[in-house]
């Protein structure tokens, strides 16, 4: 897969308010695979309580200009709610890479969660770093942002956010999948998006980026996904790579099957590598 | 920066620039409680013509890298980079601060836009140096002579939790592993960060480490294609010596053959034919 286009793709208008408070920021990049084009975003959020506003995650690197856009567009609207928090679900760049410019940007923030390696990639801020684990909470006012469990993960250092208020989980890498640039999904959520086959998108961004869900039994991940969705009460899903959630009785199922198709994918994958030995140019 | 050393891992071809890691709990690449220090290492491999980058290391140690690559490099050198691991600061933490100091030409990476994934600072577009990105995808034949005197082989880790590129060199022999290898630390942040029996590679230690970290999945997990995988790679290439992206060196054909037996004997003994599968939470100390 080679991915075609960096540049601002999405025709809904974003950022996009989906749930009270609850802001869907970003952009998406697109993927050539197996000739069709999918896009994937490097999601970010704002919640917004009455005394402080959280983000969670940073987007890609790339798109901090369009992040920075959109926290102007929510904070222009929530007048006297500051920035005051970052939190991150895990220590890749794309989720966390823009970091440092955010911290720049806005001197009141401040970074939580679990904070692992930002001592030394961002050594600059670390006294605007604070650890905080799962259980642990932030108050915005009107709502609080929870530390929840990270079921799909990857880096041992990972954490979801849950929002009280809305009943919003954001799962970084939970919930993840493409959509489809040619049926103009950019910026839709997943129960606008009815043509997207979401079994085919969940597989291929597994095989693509969640390699190690390609060897596990994923039903057991699936059903620790759905105590901790029934334990929190959630109602709303904010994923990083997917489209937000917005009825999770309609479109869980799909996303369930997803998860499940993807294992085994890995060893086409290495085939397919091990057919393509290249000479550097 | 105290810790901070340079190993010329082979004369003139193969250097590696050490800096150190504290095992305090808050690095992700580390069981949480590891403790006492590590190396962060990139490696420089040389020729007249041109010479390579693998990992540009943290932020942190921005200044110490480049006076370390000062000791090793001449700033006229034509430089590629190769962050092995595109989506990690470890790998691309001074990618930018390298290209904008010496001369970088190009830069691989399993993506494309590499340069979209290496700017974690700049204000403007303006000051990022112009430098050409180049896909690593596949097994891939590269040569920083540009003559057909050093042949480096890239490919995709056989092994692997995110985004991840392992390289073989020909000439010194070094496979270039990335993530994986990395179990061996030291009690001094001076290392010793090149041996031969380190005294720690056993079952029980590589398991117990691999579980704590990056790892975790790999406990009833389909773990017989990740054997192969591996197999494949060392009975491919002739390996010398092990250069991990962090933590000790590892030389030495038997010392080589050891870490793949024990990789190989711990994967085997982790397999769902062996281990039931189950939900691994977080934090699970194994």
């Amino acid at each position: 897969m080679s991915d075609v286009s960096p540049l601002p793709t999405s025709k809904r208008p974003m950022p996009r308010e989906i749930g009270s408070g609850v802001w869907w920021l970003g952009d998406c990049l697109g993927q050539l695979y197996n000739g069709k084009i999918y896009h994937g975003y490097n999601a970010a959020h704002m919640v917004v309580g009455t005394t402080a506003a959280i983000l969670s995650d940073t987007g890609h690197p790339k798109d901090f200009p369009v992040i920075e856009k959109h926290i102007e567009h929510v904070l222009a609207r929530n007048p006297g709610v500051p920035l005051r928090y970052l939190f991150l679900t895990h220590q890749e760049t794309p989720h966390s890479g823009g970091l440092g410019r955010l911290l720049a940007r806005f001197p009141e923030l401040e970074v939580v969660g679990d904070v692992s390696d930002y001592h030394l990639a961002f050594p600059q801020y670390e006294h605007r770093m604070r650890s905080l684990g799962e259980g642990e909470a932030i108050q915005l006012g009107g709502r609080e942002f929870q530390i929840v469990e990270p079921v799909v993960r990857d880096l041992r250092t990972s954490n979801w956010g849950f929002d009280t208020k809305t009943r919003c989980l954001f799962p970084g890498d939970g919930f993840a999948y493409s959509h489809y640039h040619w049926d103009g999904h950019c910026g839709m959520v997943a129960e606008e998006a009815t043509s997207l086959d979401l079994v085919d998108v969940c597989a291929v961004f597994q095989e693509r980026a969640l390699f190690w869900t390609t060897f596990v039994d994923m039903e057991r991940y699936v059903e620790r996904m759905e105590w901790q969705m029934q334990r929190l009460g959630v109602r709303l899903v904010a994923p990083s790579h997917g489209l937000p959630v917005t009825d999770l009785e309609r479109t869980w199922p799909e996303i369930r099957k997803g998860l499940l198709a993807g294992e085994g994918k890995f060893d086409d994958v290495v085939k397919a590598a091990s057919d393509s030995q290249t000479h550097a140019s | 920066m105290s810790g901070a050393t340079i190993t010329e891992v082979v004369k003139d071809k193969v250097y590696c620039l050490h800096n150190p890691l504290l095992l305090d709990g808050r690095l992700s690449a580390y069981p949480k409680r590891a403790r006492g220090w590590s190396s962060s290492n990139c490696y420089i491999l040389k020729e007249p013509e041109g010479a390579y980058m693998l990992d540009t290391g943290y932020s942190a140690h921005q200044k110490s890298i480049i006076a370390q690559l000062d000791q090793v490099l001449d700033r006229r050198t034509p430089l590629t980079l190769f962050p092995l691991r595109i989506t990690e600061y470890m790998s691309v933490g001074n990618a930018l601060a390298i290209s904008c100091a010496f001369n970088v030409r190009e830069c691989y990476a399993t993506t494309i836009d590499a340069l979209l994934w290496l700017d974690l600072e700049s204000a403007s577009p303006r000051e990022v140096p112009d430098v050409a990105s180049k896909v690593l995808r596949g097994e891939l034949m590269l040569d920083p002579s540009g003559c057909g005197r050093r042949c480096i082989v890239a490919f995709n880790a056989p092994i692997r939790l995110l985004n991840t590129a392992w390289m073989y060199d020909e000439v010194s022999k070094v496979l270039f592993s990335s993530d994986m290898f990395t179990h061996v630390c030291s009690d001094k942040a001076e290392g010793p960060w090149i041996g031969g029996d380190d005294g720690v590679t056993s079952n029980a230690f590589v398991r117990a480490f691999l579980l704590n970290t990056g790892f975790w999945w790999l406990e009833g997990a389909r773990c017989d294609p990740l054997r192969k995988n591996l197999r494949q790679v060392f009975e491919t290439y002739d390996i010398e010596m092990i250069c991990p992206g962090y933590g000790a060196i590892l030389k030495g054909r038997e010392v080589v053959k050891k870490q793949f037996d024990v990789l190989d004997a711990v994967l085997s003994d982790l397999d769902r034919s062996k281990v039931h599968g189950r939900y691994i939470p977080p934090d699970l100390v194994r």
